[in-house]
């Protein structure tokens, strides 16, 4: 076997790649990331909200330069049927400050800082290079083929975090049959907006921002929608599932604008002037989609590995992707040492995953992305809570108030709800997320 | 009531996909990074990606076959996976450095 | 032989002076992939650009590519006057000197024509092709109305050529990962200037009209706004001078200008 001309490549400058690439560098490693954009999270899209904690490790204080727009101290789940709205609405002035929780931020911007940090750390970033496929000998992976002249680029280890469509998985044979069911698809517009406006909009202050997850509000296509603030943009977009998205014979486009027509939304997005317009696929299905992660010479993470965690009232990515790529490099940094770059010498990065939230999560949660995207709570569960609750408010004189009781088991029986189904979700929703 | 909602909606007049699409930047290459097999198509009931596609790339023509274009594409995927015709749809990265750039994203 | 091309970065939409943000036309690439096929083995390329730091990344790019040398301008909002002096130091003794016919802010091309009145070299725009396999290269210009102008151009020249004249070549993956440690020269530029001004064209939304009545040719008129009085044309021949000050007249008749 020749030389390597480095010891690890990693495909992809996203946080995964970026994250892989830094441990790898700090370890003294010789590493070599690989990015298809013309630069480090050109490519990438999310909702908008990210949950660093994971860097306290990698990067303590990362919160001193992180390119943040605002942290989330305001974190809210609303319900949407046509022309009713019930919100849940809880704010916290703590996560306003160190150590955070979550905060809206720009993927380019994101990314760029992530992958800034691990070029400081010795990782060479190659921009504006497609990673076309991988080079074997017998089973093991020795490097990739890339998309300039004399483009092959050899390596004792290749971490794929090539994100959700990575090819180089499914060249590896990584990824069993690839179902569309286990993906759905995020749209969103940023609108912008004064930052006063916003503020008072949202009733926030300085760099402190608003997140709403929304059920419904998505033109009967199975999803959910979402309302986050930025500095002086707003993220206004939905995630739709693929297989049932061309039933209802509504266009992305047309949910969201839909969305912003709503009378629950309107107000917070009108007289924005759009600014971009863009989309990802997410890979939504959890544990139950994803891909062996090791092979021979070879990680997978990130996106890739379909770390995404689409639980409902979690919505989680970029962290899981930080965390899953940061277990990948040490991973790496073991096998180097051992001189062992097999499966079995890679061993320790899964073996890091279910130590570890990453796959402790996604265990815990497993049900939980079919259960949210399910028909019933998609469907019957919105107009029967706000129809509920509607009552519930409404003051009906002369007619005397009906206990809370009947009026839920009124509102069950119209929206065509069983008992049975009823228990059988609500016991589902308790071993996931109680 | 009516009238006012009316109004209302004046003030609002509904995007252009042209204009909405136009506000992401996109620094084409000059080949096609998807292919479609046209004659794959003419076949196909469903045509998932017509209505799927957030580019809206895929547009169906008079005679039942598809056309696309691969020029403002989000590289999402999309098309690929909701296709439910084997071979259809081919689809790779664009060369690195061109397709679709981000910037508030 | 010695070839310089000229690049300017230029941030795209008003923002940062970042390079994810910024970069440089089609036609500032098709003159160095001009450059990089006149230019022989052991010839010099030297790519020059005008720019606050951020313009190293696309230096970098086109050291990759294959330019022998980089070298930065330190300025930010410089006049063309003053760039082009700047420039000119560094294109001195070159036989061909190669830029974009427009850059991304799609500017005055003021530099190019300074750049030649300093060199003393002959200055060639709107290239639509260049033949680098004769000496003098010939090049082929693009006229108003359709025609072309062919011309065998001798050194010194200043070539400005269009984006379709070339597609810049890939850098190999060894030249990548060399550039990004490749050193660019940083020269010191003029300072800001406070006469440059920045104006960007109006473009105008989209707007819903009533649908035009009438005949084809009152619609037509009334979707072409040609309804008002037909301007007719003339054709005078003048110097130079008096053909300006002619101009000037006229669009101050219009109304373009104030009186």
């Amino acid at each position: 076997m020749p030389d390597p001309d480095v010891d690890v490549v990693v495909v992809g400058a996203g946080p995964a790649g970026a994250a892989a690439a830094t441990v790898l560098a700090r370890a003294g490693h010789s590493v070599i990331l690989l990015e298809r954009g013309p630069f480090a999270g050109s490519k990438n899209m999310y909702g908008g909200v990210v949950y660093p904690r994971i860097l306290d490790q990698l990067h303590p204080q990362w919160w001193e330069d992180a390119p943040v727009q605002r942290w989330i101290t305001r974190r809210s789940t609303m319900v949407l049927t046509d022309d009713q709205a019930l919100t849940v609405d809880f704010r916290s002035e703590r996560w306003g400050r160190p150590p955070f929780n979550g905060a809206t931020a720009y993927r380019p911007d994101w990314d760029h800082w992530l992958a800034a940090k691990a070029q400081a750390d010795g990782a060479t970033l190659v921009c504006s290079t497609t990673a076309t496929g991988l080079l074997r000998e017998g089973g093991q992976v020795v490097g990739v083929t890339t998309d300039r002249p004399d483009g092959d680029l050899r390596a004792h280890v290749v971490i794929a975090c090539d994100g959700v469509n990575s090819f180089l998985a499914k060249e590896a044979g990584m990824y069993g049959e690839v179902d569309a069911a286990n993906y759905t698809v995020g749209v969103k517009e940023t609108i912008a907006l004064p930052k006063d406006v916003i503020d008072a909009r949202f009733g926030v202050r300085g760099r402190e921002g608003q997140d709403i997850e929304i059920l419904g509000g998505t033109g009967g296509v199975n999803g959910g929608a979402f309302v986050y603030t930025n500095l002086d943009t707003l993220a206004v977009g939905c995630v739709l599932k693929l297989p049932k998205l061309s039933a209802q014979a509504l266009r992305p486009e047309e949910i969201i604008d839909g969305l912003k027509r709503h009378p629950a939304i309107r107000p917070l997005v009108e007289d924005g002037e759009v600014k971009e317009y863009s989309a990802h696929v997410i890979p939504e299905a959890g544990l139950s989609m994803m891909p062996q992660m090791t092979g021979d010479g070879m990680l997978v993470a990130g996106d890739a590995a379909a770390m995404c965690l689409a639980a409902g009232i979690w919505l989680e990515g970029v962290n899981f992707a930080m965390a899953s790529g940061m277990y990948a490099g040490e991973a790496a940094v073991e096998a180097l040492a051992a001189g062992d770059a097999s499966a079995a010498g890679l061993a320790g990065y899964e073996r890091r995953l279910r130590d570890t939230f990453v796959l402790r999560d996604h265990r815990k949660l497993r049900r939980a992305p079919e259960l949210v995207l399910s028909d019933r709570v998609q469907h019957l569960y919105p107009e029967m809570i706000a129809n509920t609750v509607e009552r519930m408010f409404r003051v009906d004189n002369p007619a005397p108030k009906p206990g809370l009781r009947r009026i839920f088991s009124d509102e069950r029986r119209r929206a065509g709800v069983t008992l049975r189904d009823l228990a059988r979700d609500a016991l589902d929703g308790l071993r996931s997320f109680g | 009531m009516s009238t006012s909602a009316e109004a209302a909606h004046e003030h609002w007049p509904p995007q252009s996909f042209e204009d909405l699409i136009g506000t992401t930047r996109f620094d084409v290459h000059e080949r096609a990074h998807i292919t479609v097999d046209d004659t794959v198509c003419r076949g196909c009931p469903s045509r998932e990606c017509i209505v799927a596609c957030p580019a809206k790339l895929f547009v169906p023509t008079s005679d039942g076959g598809i056309l696309f274009n691969y020029e403002q594409c989000f590289e999402c995927g999309t098309c690929y996976l909701v296709c439910n015709r084997e071979g259809a749809i081919t689809w790779s990265y664009p060369e690195g450095g061109h397709g679709v750039v981000f910037k508030r994203s | 032989m010695k070839l310089t091309v000229c690049w300017k970065w230029v941030t795209v939409d008003g923002g940062e002076p970042d390079d994810r943000w910024a970069g440089v036309s089609p036609a500032d690439e098709a003159a160095l992939e001009t450059a990089l096929t006149v230019a022989a083995a052991d010839d010099e390329v030297v790519v020059v650009s005008a720019g606050p730091p951020g313009a190293v990344a696309a230096l970098r790019r086109a050291l990759a590519a294959g330019a022998t040398r980089a070298v930065r301008i330190d300025t930010d909002g410089a006049a063309s006057r003053d760039v082009a002096t700047a420039v000119a130091a560094i294109a001195a003794g070159s036989d061909y000197v190669l830029c974009g016919d427009y850059s991304l802010d799609r500017g005055t091309g003021s530099v190019p024509a300074f750049l030649a009145a300093d060199l003393g070299a002959a200055q060639a725009l709107g290239l639509v092709s260049v033949d680098v396999t004769r000496r003098p290269v010939r090049v082929v210009r693009r006229l108003d109305g359709g025609r072309r102008e062919v011309l065998d151009v001798p050194a010194p020249a200043v070539l400005s050529v269009e984006g379709s004249v070339a597609r810049l070549r890939r850098a190999s993956l060894a030249a990548s990962l060399a550039s990004n440690s490749a050193p660019v020269d940083v020269v010191g530029g003029p300072p800001r200037s406070e006469q440059v001004a920045v104006v960007t064209a109006y473009r105008p939304r989209a707007r819903s009209l009533p649908a035009p009545a009438g005949g084809t040719l009152t619609r037509v008129r009334d979707i072409l706004d040609i309804g008002g009085e037909p301007v007719h044309s003339e054709s005078v021949t003048l110097d130079p001078p008096a053909a300006a000050r002619r101009i000037v007249d006229q669009l101050r008749d219009w109304g373009h200008l104030p009186a």
